[in-house]
């Protein structure tokens, strides 16, 4: 702790920057190359990169333009975690840095590597045209620039903090799914789809639900919070994609998948037992076939160590249940007469 | 004997028994006094708040309104129950109109939700309350052999705003228990990472392919065993353990104990008595 300490009560200091090179039109595999220059307190990331840049070795490569946090062209990994060059403080990072002095710099991950810092934002792209990432007009083409097309306040909040977005590419970066499997639709894009779904001037909301709800979409987030977290501009990414799940689970024709199934079990389960019935979970999931075809191995190695979950009838009630249930069902009422009210 | 509210997780009641009775063997030797919470329900899971979202506040208000009227604070032994009860809890602390109207409901069972009782998972409880030095002295066996990888989960950590004991970032507090209990930890990348449990029934290859390298490092850094403060995290990397490294090409496995197990071992007692032999990877 003393060394940090005394890291920053120093106005200048040299630094080591640990910097990811690859160039695939010469190397084989990626390296690190060391950059040791003098820094004084105050200096972003960035701009200890320009002073390489310019200073030390011309050719490595990183994308930055407005160095101030706004144009989102600078993110990459500084010791392993995923933000903008521009905003971040080279002193900050000193005090976290696993070995004294050196400070990691890496390209984003969960997308192809150009060269050095540099990854290809395409595939990214790709998928915000897949899921149709922009507003289409209820306004008819005749009257467009003739009247205004009016937002409420109210209208506006529930996208307010998501237009915040400048798809920086951070939390695509840390993303626990994508980076199981780079199909996955992504976090940045079922923000930006959230933002459109919820957009009164738009027209293509079943649309784009209906892709959203499909593989790859937005049942497979596994709820871990990192895109959340390491969002730059604090953007409560999850509550977007929460919104896209309930939406989904009140639209028509949206909850034939097994994403919704499960989702719905815990809510009829409570209902009834206050507590999960995890037996018949997988069934209800994904049915029997699957369910013998995946899980039966396992459920042979569980019934052996006796871990298998009891059969619905065992399943003991939490106490109190009758109480409980009366006030849950008096709640289903209160939530009827609120989607009564909406839609009026 | 400081006393607690213990909430009851729905998969410690059905799959991972062994977590409630392993701390059920050695809560006293640390001081601490669970009560359980019969009257609780199942918190959501982390579906329940956008399935119903009023109905998400209602049961959790009442989870911690029986707390309350012991006037104790409440523990929380799965990570996913301690982020879903206290993102009720905030929801509610910050919306006076729904606190009402879930009031008026709870108003059945004789209860009122007021805010007053935190909620906390059991590794925070042993590191402020019982504190390192008293578990270091209560020590009988200390885990001085075993090289140890701490894999935390993601509900006990993020999101920030609603935990904020642990940096999500670079979290210690199971760390220090480790070396409290004499053990040695390991510096495991995957330790602030997911063990994809929240989509195995949705998502099963991507979820095998997280859990995947979770295991594969831990192999590789050649530790004794893993570790994890939840029971969800422990039933994607024990349970399933078998199918990810198959998926991953990897023929080795690992043990991986519960928090509560971890604790048992180092205070003497036997992994038959902590239900150790129940786990699927031995």
């Amino acid at each position: 702790m003393t060394v940090s300490t005394d890291q920053h009560k120093e106005g200048k200091r040299d630094v080591t920057f640990r910097v990811f090179r690859f160039n695939p039109q010469v190397d084989s595999k990626s390296y690190f190359d060391d950059y040791t220059i003098p820094v004084e307190r105050g200096i972003t990331v960035l701009r200890a990169l320009n002073y390489i840049k310019e200073h030390v070795d011309a050719s490595v490569s990183f994308r930055a333009f407005c160095q101030a946090g706004i144009c989102g062209s600078c993110g990459m990994r500084v010791n392993g975690i995923s933000m903008l060059a521009c905003t971040t403080q080279v002193w900050d990072m000193l005090a976290k840095s696993k070995e004294e002095g050196v400070i990691k710099v890496e390209p984003l991950r969960n997308l192809p590597l150009i060269k050095d810092l540099i990854v290809d934002m395409d595939p990214l792209v790709d998928k915000m045209k897949h899921y149709s990432n922009w507003v289409d007009s209820t306004m008819p083409e005749s009257e467009m620039g003739k009247k205004e097309f009016l937002v409420s306040e109210e209208e506006f909040l529930k996208y307010d903090k998501a237009t915040d977005c400048i798809l920086c590419a951070s939390c695509v970066s840390e993303c626990s799914i994508l980076r199981a499997n780079k199909e996955y639709v992504s976090p940045a894009v079922l923000l930006k789809s959230y933002r459109m779904n919820v957009d009164t001037r738009d027209s293509m909301h079943d649309l784009r639900l209906a892709e959203l709800v499909k593989d790859h979409g937005v049942w497979d987030c596994t709820h871990c919070y990192r895109c959340q977290e390491s969002c730059v501009k604090s953007i409560p990414i999850m509550d977007a994609i929460h919104g896209i799940r309930e939406d989904a689970l009140e639209s028509r024709g949206m909850k034939d998948t097994s994403g919704a199934k499960h989702a719905e079990a815990f809510m009829s389960d409570i209902e009834k037992k206050g507590k999960l019935v995890e037996a018949t979970l997988p069934f209800r999931t994904n049915g029997v076939l699957w369910t013998m075809q995946n899980l039966l191995p396992m459920a042979v190695k569980m019934i052996l160590k006796r871990r298998t979950p009891p059969p619905p009838p065992m399943v003991k009630p939490s106490k109190g249940i009758k109480a409980f249930r009366s006030e849950f069902r008096e709640m289903s009422e209160h939530v009827k007469q609120d989607h009564k009210s909406h839609k009026k | 004997m400081k006393r607690y509210a213990y909430y009851l997780s729905c998969i410690n009641e059905s799959m991972t028994k062994e977590v409630d009775r392993s701390i059920d063997l050695w809560q006293k030797d640390l001081g601490i006094e669970l009560v359980k919470l019969h009257e609780s329900t199942c918190c959501g899971g982390s579906n329940l708040d956008y399935v119903s979202p009023k109905h998400f506040a209602l049961v959790n208000a009442r989870n911690i309104a029986y707390a309350e009227k012991m006037g104790l604070d409440l523990v929380v032994s799965c990570n996913t129950c301690l982020m879903t009860i206290r993102t009720a809890k905030k929801k509610l602390d910050e919306s006076p109109e729904l606190k009402q109207e879930v009031n008026e409901l709870l108003k059945k069972e004789g209860l009122e939700y007021h805010g007053t009782s935190e909620v906390r998972h059991l590794l925070w409880v042993l590191i402020d309350d019982v504190g390192l030095e008293t578990i270091r002295q209560k020590v009988k066996v200390p885990l001085k052999d075993y090289r140890i990888a701490p894999f935390y989960g993601c509900h006990i950590l993020r999101p920030s705003s609603v935990l904020g004991k642990d940096n999500p970032l670079d979290p210690s507090s199971l760390d220090l228990l480790i070396e409290a209990l004499g053990g040695e930890t390991i510096p495991y990348e995957h330790k602030n990472r997911c063990c994809g449990f929240h989509t195995l029934l949705v998502a099963e290859q991507e979820s095998l392919n997280v859990a995947g390298e979770a295991l594969e490092e831990a192999l590789r850094l050649k530790a004794d065993f893993i570790v994890t403060p939840c029971p969800l995290c422990h039933t994607v990397l024990d349970g399933y353990q078998a199918k990810a490294l198959k998926q991953a090409g990897i023929k080795s496995s690992i043990p991986v104990f519960h928090l509560s197990e971890m604790v048992g071992l180092a205070l003497g007692y036997n992994a038959k008595q902590l239900g150790i032999k129940r786990h699927i990877v031995s």
